[in-house]
């Protein structure tokens, strides 16, 4: 269990004079409280986003995949981009509740509700692209591996594809119910202080009947340990089964075995700087400083220069195997279609290096690390960076593969395309409005325990302690 | 007793009520039966029905819920035709006929319906070849643009009733015009037709005029006619301009015999030495093994210093420092191979055909490579005999003017004055198929069938004939114009009878008959030998000093040539429309061929210069340029292709058509038969002095291939395409064989390479395995297997707009590469479709198994599997998997879904259209991934033919549809497992000369090449290279 004392030096993770009931109202009025103007316009932006995004995928449905600019050359253009940048985006939130719980890092607490939402919206948004990229949507159930009459017949287990339903349906399934079982007694709260009868229905039903018992504590404990023991690997799986979806192919580009850890660090690389963007803001909206502190801003932007440094690696390694290996269709993609800037695409592999290698670099200073603009700046930075790196790899290593005689035309994407990816911010921020305005953002449970330890009052008390000589301290511990 | 066993006393005692239960088995009435007073939807429904209604319902929605297609009706016979069996095709011999071109071809017929075209293995020349356009004329036969009826000033009116009136309006003196006619029944027709109407005449006019040959030959030779050639007896061929595998005279004839001289011995390789003079790029020169630029104007010069060279007297008169050489090197092939030498030209000019003929004189071509026994009908038309109509009409002294096969409206350079004439003919009559610009403007309209719709008969070329017969009854109210002619010259038979007349004693009776149509031809019975004509030499002198006086080219010369596959009328045909180009790999329009030097200076585009390449090539829109020709402009795209003059720019004939022509010509392209020109004696498809503009506007053209070299940045991509020259072969045969082992040494060489190329372990391929091999020596890339492949496999027509974005839809397509200079580069077709690997990239990908790999190696589609995730695509390394973008064949269930398409498409899909489509191969529905199956529905039609006669497969039992159209027979398929096959024993007698394209990813092609071996003197630099580094 923590270690019950920490040190005076550390930054405390709660700020404020908080007792558990302030924590209480602090984290639960927005839910209690009519939702502001600024909900209202934010949330029916993103329905009317979804609602453009449906009929985008409307028109493909029903016309078929010619309403995007994909040819005969280059088969995944903006749909696979954008699933890799959703499925990219959904893994901090686990990794920062599941690895940094096992890792004992308390600072999580603040931030790891909000990270979960965002990973489990991200990957609903994540899956609307495989499934709607398919010539023949409504066949889709053909990935199953069900038992059935026509043989039976079965999938492909060689196809990554194929790994790519498993590998994200299960992590969606795990990340949901970690999810889910931390809101639990969190909704017990709400249903507690529910004023009206059906919010206490409502919030009844969602809290499974919490009383609070230590029993429920104790299974409750148990779980979160062994959700986030099995989420651990689906962090670093998921990613290395996405890179599978390229890594294991011929084309010069995508084959490539430094994929897998090249992607998990990408991965957590935008997660972080997607949680980031989120944050902040809500931490604004909701008036949150004192749980948000800049603390998790340094933190998170610590992780993004460490892993934005780990990809500019790959990249490198990536440009001297290019040259390394010899193979002129290896050379001719990294060194012509990519790193050439006056090349058709050269301008996104360059915005790519721009984003997601330079301008992290800013994070070695601490100033820099501590100021919200720079921070929040950079975090749409990186996102587009990493946008751009999903874009190259698949584009450009298309594009002018093996034979010339098939090189395509310069790609760019339909207005459904674009559509279709607007509709999945629509559904990303629809869903998350909804959050925000229903569930508490932050783990209400979670900072009440690491209250005792690492909030400011306590440590401010903590510090009368600490000023005293040693047998002083042992004498009034041992006096009362 | 015996002892009985009793369950209840009720079975003991046999009560009654026992009695009743065993009687009734089931306790409960069952609610559907008995009381007809309850409604069955007031019968009440225990537990066990509720849960039969369950699972009825839940079926009933699952089926339902997956029947995507529309049903839709199909008629059975009620009374089968004897000669009909329903799913089994027949073939009938008929001959194709269209602008004077003839063809013996058999029809295959399946169900009533022709669909597809074959040639005829009877025919002596051609011997089974076909072209695209051959291929692609069966469409013309479902065309919806065809005139359904005849009409009299635009109304319909029965025949009957145009007979009647024609009768009374028939004023003399009669002209009929018409394309060549080839058929001799035909012009006994005619000529009885001329005889019952005194002071009429018939005038020949070819829409591409080869009356310079005629003329020249009439005063050389004394015959008004064309020789038969024979490129392949030739070992040094020198063409001045004359695209004879393209478009010249007779291509798939010549395409067959040029393959056989470039066909190569591994054991003893020699082949034929082909020296190429031209202007603007065309296919025979991509395939020349040396090929030398010259302005047009500069033709007269080249034909001079020629003959001049081969009587030993040196080149003189040529200031170009290459041309000189090119001329030096053609007259030392010429002569080092007197008598297996020939010299052909492109030119209309007289004089420049006379100075030919005196230099096939020098060389000794005359009765050894130009044969004057079998000579060509296929071209008559004198220009001046045209000429004179026209002068006669506009003068108001033509009565009646009756057209079959012209166009002059539209082909002939002064329409305008024809236009101005035919107004003055009191009577006009076109027995037009379509409403093309001739017909349009005459006033009475007989719509004359199709050739599949025919009776007839043709004489391609002296002594050897080929017979029509009709696959179907005609779709519309139709009429042969051969029993209009009869009608009207008071013959009471009609044609079927006049020509069974006509041929019952030549052909040998009744017997003889039957077995002409069922064979198509009559050769004569012995191979009549070559010929040699007396060569009269007095009019070279007076042609060389015409010559020499020529007019002298200004600064850009133009010419105007014709494409392969729309020559001068097949725009309105959506196959040929959409069949790349092979020069220049554009569909659907035509544009202005400008030179990579003359595009650095007009256009600001250097191809050398990678980023202003790249903006070229990956930006479909293309600057427009503005050609001014004596006062005539034409606005046209610009495409630049390498291998033309800098000073000379081309622009293809047959587009800008009536918009009547049908859906395929609207919005396609420019007519550039305005443009050409008039010498006094014949039309010139050249002018030789134009002026070229750069207009700043952009057009958008659709082309499938926009990078053209195999040498990148990184380097040359050799592993895709190997060509060499002989003299590199010959001194070192295996260079490709220790290319090869060299790449692969890493996985143990070639032998061991697929076992130690992959961590899995190799598995036995006993039965059949298919294979393909494909020879790029004798490819000359014609696109006739493009377009058979597009019959054989309903493959979709996708129309302008998509094939822009990238989404047409062939199976095969033939790739055109360039090397070497780029200014007048080597070419290297290479035929790309599914080389069906045995390690194949796109099948472990596919998330469902769609597509797999069946027992004999082939890599399968199962398209009601597929679900369209494109990662099949996205990994083949060939990238020749085709994406249904949308409902491009109206085959998947979503209404309204076609409204997206353009017109061309939504033309595909009409009922009439359909008919085309072959009931063997599925059409494929919107969202799932298509490609070559190797036929797969020949090879198993084949296999059953090989069992039904208790053999094994034999070579003859199958060929795919590629193979059957080539003429050059450049594609060789087979059981590779047998070590007797075709395709087994070029492989075993070609190892040197094999290669599969990127053989380094182990894919395991089943499809080999043989490597393109050029004639050529110099090495290739890259060859130099290596010297220098063994060295």
């Amino acid at each position: 269990m923590h270690l019950k004392y920490e040190s005076q030096l550390r930054e405390p993770l709660v700020y404020g004079d908080k007792t558990y009931h302030q924590v209480t109202e602090d984290i639960v009025r927005p839910i209690e409280a009519k939702p502001s103007r600024l909900w209202y316009i934010g949330f029916f932006t993103a329905v009317a986003l979804l609602m453009f995004g449906v009929y985008s995928v409307y028109r493909e449905v029903t016309y078929g995949i010619g309403q995007w600019n994909l040819n005969k050359t280059v088969g995944w253009g903006w749909d696979i981009t954008n699933f890799v940048w959703w499925v990219g985006i959904g893994h901090a939130g686990t990794l920062i509740s599941a690895i940094l719980l096992l890792f004992r890092q308390g600072w999580r607490t603040g931030v790891n509700r909000a990270a979960e939402a965002m990973t489990i919206f991200a990957v609903m948004c994540a899956g609307q692209f495989p499934i709607f990229h398919m010539g023949r949507v409504w066949m889709a159930f053909f990935v199953l591996p069900y038992p059935n009459t026509r043989g039976p017949l079965w999938v492909n287990f060689n196809s990554p594809l194929l790994w790519d339903v498993f590998a994200i349906s299960t992590y969606f399934t795990v990340s949901l119910l970690f999810w889910y079982s931390g809101l639990i007694p969190d909704f017990a709260t709400v249903r507690d202080r529910a004023f009206t009868k059906l919010r206490k229905r409502l919030y009844g039903i969602a809290s499974f009947g919490w009383t609070g018992s230590t029993k429920h504590w104790q299974r409750h404990e148990s779980l979160s340990l062994v959700l986030a023991g099995l989420s651990t690997p689906l962090v670093l799986s998921v990613h290395t089964i996405v890179s599978f979806d390229f890594a294991t192919s011929v084309i010069p580009g995508w084959h490539t075995t430094i994929f897998p850890p090249y992607f998990v660090a990408g991965a957590i690389f935008s997660g972080f700087a997607m949680t980031q963007t989120l944050l902040l803001v809500v931490r604004k909206v909701f008036g949150l400083q004192d749980y948000i502190t800049m603390g998790h801003v340094e933190a998170m932007n610590k992780v993004i220069v460490l892993t934005g440094s780990i990809v500019g690696i790959a990249y490198l390694t990536e440009l001297f195997m290019g040259w390394y290996s010899q193979n002129k269709y290896e050379g001719y993609t990294f060194w012509y279609s990519r790193a050439y800037l006056f090349s058709p695409y050269g301008w996104s592999y360059w915005g790519m290096m721009a984003c997601n290698v330079l301008s992290p670099q800013i994070f070695w200073f601490r100033k820099m690390r501590r100021n919200l603009f720079v921070t929040f700046f950079m975090s749409i930075i990186v996102n587009t960076g990493m946008w751009f790196e999903r874009f190259v790899i698949i584009v450009t290593s298309l594009y002018r593969d093996y034979l010339p005689s098939s090189w395509s035309v310069y790609y760019h994407p339909t207005i459904w395309e674009i559509g279709f990816y607007m509709g999945t911010f629509g559904l990303f921020f629809t869903c998350f409005f909804l959050f925000a305005k229903y569930f508490p953002t932050i783990a209400i449970a979670e900072i009440k325990y690491v209250l005792k330890t690492t909030g400011e009052s306590y440590k401010d008390k903590m510090g009368v302690y600490e000023a005293q000589p040693l047998e002083q301290f042992a004498h009034d511990q041992t006096h009362h | 007793m015996e002892k009985k066993h009793w369950q209840s006393f009720g079975e003991l005692n046999q009560s009654d009520a026992y009695q009743k239960d065993t009687r009734d088995e089931f306790r409960d009435e069952l609610p559907f039966v008995g009381d007809e007073s309850k409604s069955f939807l007031a019968a009440k429904a225990p537990r066990r029905d509720f849960l039969k209604y369950l699972g009825f319902s839940t079926a009933a929605a699952a089926v339902a819920a997956s029947c995507e297609m529309p049903v839709k009706k199909a008629i059975p016979f009620a009374n089968k035709p004897e000669d009909i069996v329903p799913g089994v095709a027949k073939y009938y011999a008929t001959t194709y006929v269209q602008d004077g071109d003839v063809l013996s071809i058999l029809a295959k017929v399946r169900d009533g319906r022709p669909i597809k075209i074959e040639g005829n293995e009877l025919d002596p020349f051609n011997g089974g070849g076909t072209s695209a356009r051959v291929q692609a004329s069966v469409l013309d036969l479902y065309d919806t643009a065809r005139l359904r009826f005849p009409t009299i000033d635009g109304k319909e009116v029965t025949f009957e009733a145009i007979d009647k009136s024609i009768a009374g309006a028939m004023a003399g003196p009669v002209v009929i015009l018409t394309s060549s006619v080839t058929s001799p029944t035909t012009k006994a027709i005619i000529a009885e037709f001329i005889a019952k109407y005194p002071g009429s005449r018939h005038v020949t006019y070819d829409a591409v005029s080869y009356s310079g040959m005629l003329l020249a030959n009439e005063a050389t030779y004394g015959k008004k006619a064309i020789p038969s050639y024979h490129f392949e007896t030739a070992k040094a061929i020198v063409s001045i301009g004359a695209d004879f595998l393209g478009t010249w005279l007779s291509p798939v004839e010549f395409g067959k015999q040029y393959a056989t001289g470039k066909k190569l011995n591994e054991k003893a390789p020699e082949m034929s030495r082909h020296i190429h003079f031209e202007a603007v790029a065309s296919l025979t020169g991509a395939n020349a093994d040396e090929k030398f630029l010259h302005r047009p104007s500069e033709t007269g010069a080249i034909l001079t210093a020629l003959l001049s060279a081969v009587n030993g007297q040196g080149v003189t008169g040529i200031s170009d420092a290459k041309l000189k050489a090119g001329i030096e090197k053609a007259a030392k092939a010429l002569t080092e191979n007197k008598g297996a030498a020939l010299v052909v030209c492109g030119s209309n000019d007289v004089n420049a055909q006379i100075v030919t003929n005196a230099i096939n004189e020098a060389v000794d071509a005359n009765g050894k490579t130009i044969d004057w026994t079998a000579t060509v009908n296929s071209r008559q038309g004198v220009d001046a005999d045209f000429v004179k109509l026209v002068e006669d009409m506009n003068a108001g002294t033509v009565g009646t003017i009756l057209v079959h096969g012209a166009n002059p409206a539209y082909t002939w350079y002064d329409a305008e004055k024809f236009k101005a004439g035919l107004k003055k003919v009191r009577t006009t009559i076109s027995f037009g198929a379509k409403a093309d610009e001739t017909t349009e403007l005459c006033r009475y309209v007989l719509p004359d069938s199709h050739f599949l719709e025919s009776w007839g008969d043709a004489e391609p070329k002296a002594g050897h004939y080929s017979f029509m017969q009709p696959t179907i009854f005609p779709l519309f109210k139709t009429r042969q114009w051969q029993d209009s002619l009869l009608k009207w010259s008071g013959n009471t038979n009609d044609y079927l009878a006049y020509l069974k007349n006509y041929w019952g004693t030549q052909a040998g009776g009744e017997a003889g008959w039957d077995k002409a149509l069922r064979d198509g031809v009559i050769n004569p019975a012995t191979p009549v030998a070559v010929s040699a004509a007396a060569f009269n030499g007095a009019s070279v002198a007076t042609a060389l000093t015409a010559l020499a006086s020529g007019k002298k080219g200004g600064k850009t010369e133009l010419v105007i040539y014709e494409k392969v596959a729309i020559g001068a009328t097949g725009a309105a045909n959506p196959w040929l429309q959409e069949m790349p180009d092979p020069v220049t790999r554009a569909t659907w329009d035509n544009y202005v061929i400008v030179s990579p030097a003359l595009a650095r200076t007009l256009l600001s585009i250097d191809l050398n210069h990678n980023g202003q390449a790249d903006d070229y090539e990956v930006n479909p829109p293309k600057p427009v340029v503005k050609v001014t020709v004596g006062g005539k402009t034409i606005e046209l795209p610009a495409l630049i292709i390498p291998g033309t003059h800098p000073d000379t720019i081309g622009i293809a004939l047959g587009y800008g058509r009536s918009e009547k022509m049908g859906k395929s010509v609207v919005g396609s392209g420019k007519s550039a038969f305005p443009l050409l020109s008039f010498n006094g004696t014949t039309v010139s498809n050249t002018n030789v002095d134009v002026t070229i503009t750069a207009t700043g506007e952009k057009y958008p053209v659709a082309l499938v291939q926009t990078h053209n070299r195999y040498d990148t940045t990184q380097g040359e991509r050799t592993e895709v395409v190997k060509e060499l020259t002989l003299a590199e072969y010959k001194e070192h045969p295996t260079e490709i064989l220790e290319e090869r082992e060299e790449e692969l040494k890493p996985w143990g060489g070639l032998e061991k390479f697929e076992g130690k190329g992959t961590l899995y372990p190799v598995y036995d391929r006993p039965g059949i395995k298919w294979g393909m091999s494909i020879d790029l020596n004798s490819c000359n890339g014609c696109g006739a297997c493009v377009v058979a492949c597009n019959v054989e496999n309903n493959i979709a027509v996708v129309g302008k707009p998509e094939v822009l974005r990238g989404h047409e839809m062939h199976w095969l397509r033939i790739d055109r590469y360039y090397s070497g200079d780029m200014d007048n580069p080597n070419t290297v077709f290479q035929p790309m479709l599914c080389q069906h690997c045995d390690n194949a990239p796109c099948e472990n990908v596919c998330p469902v198994a769609a597509t797999n790999h069946s027992s004999e190696g082939l890599n399968q589609m199962a398209y009601n599997r597929c679900i369209g995730t494109r990662y099949c695509s996205n990994n083949c390394p060939f990238k020749v998997r085709r994406f249904n973008w949308a409902d491009y064949m109206g085959a998947d269930s979503f209404p309204h879904n076609q409204d997206i398409l353009s017109d061309v498409v939504l033309n595909m899909n009409d009922d009439l259209t359909r008919m085309v489509l072959n009931p063997d191969v599925t059409v494929r529905s919107r969202g799932v991934i298509e490609k070559c199956s190797f036929c797969v529905q020949r090879l198993q039609e084949g296999k059953l033919e090989a069992k039904r006669n208790s053999r094994p497969l034999e070579d003859k039992d199958v060929k795919t549809a590629c193979q059957q159209a080539c003429a050059s027979g450049c594609i060789t398929f087979g059981n590779l497992n047998n070590p007797n096959s075709e395709v087994s024993k070029l492989r075993k007698d070609n190892p040197n000369r094999s290669f599969h394209v990127l053989e380094q990813l182990h894919v395991l092609p089943s499809i080999s090449y043989l490597a393109k071996v050029r004639n050529s003197e110099e090495a290739h630099g890259k060859a130099e290279e290596k010297k220098e580094a063994h060295s």
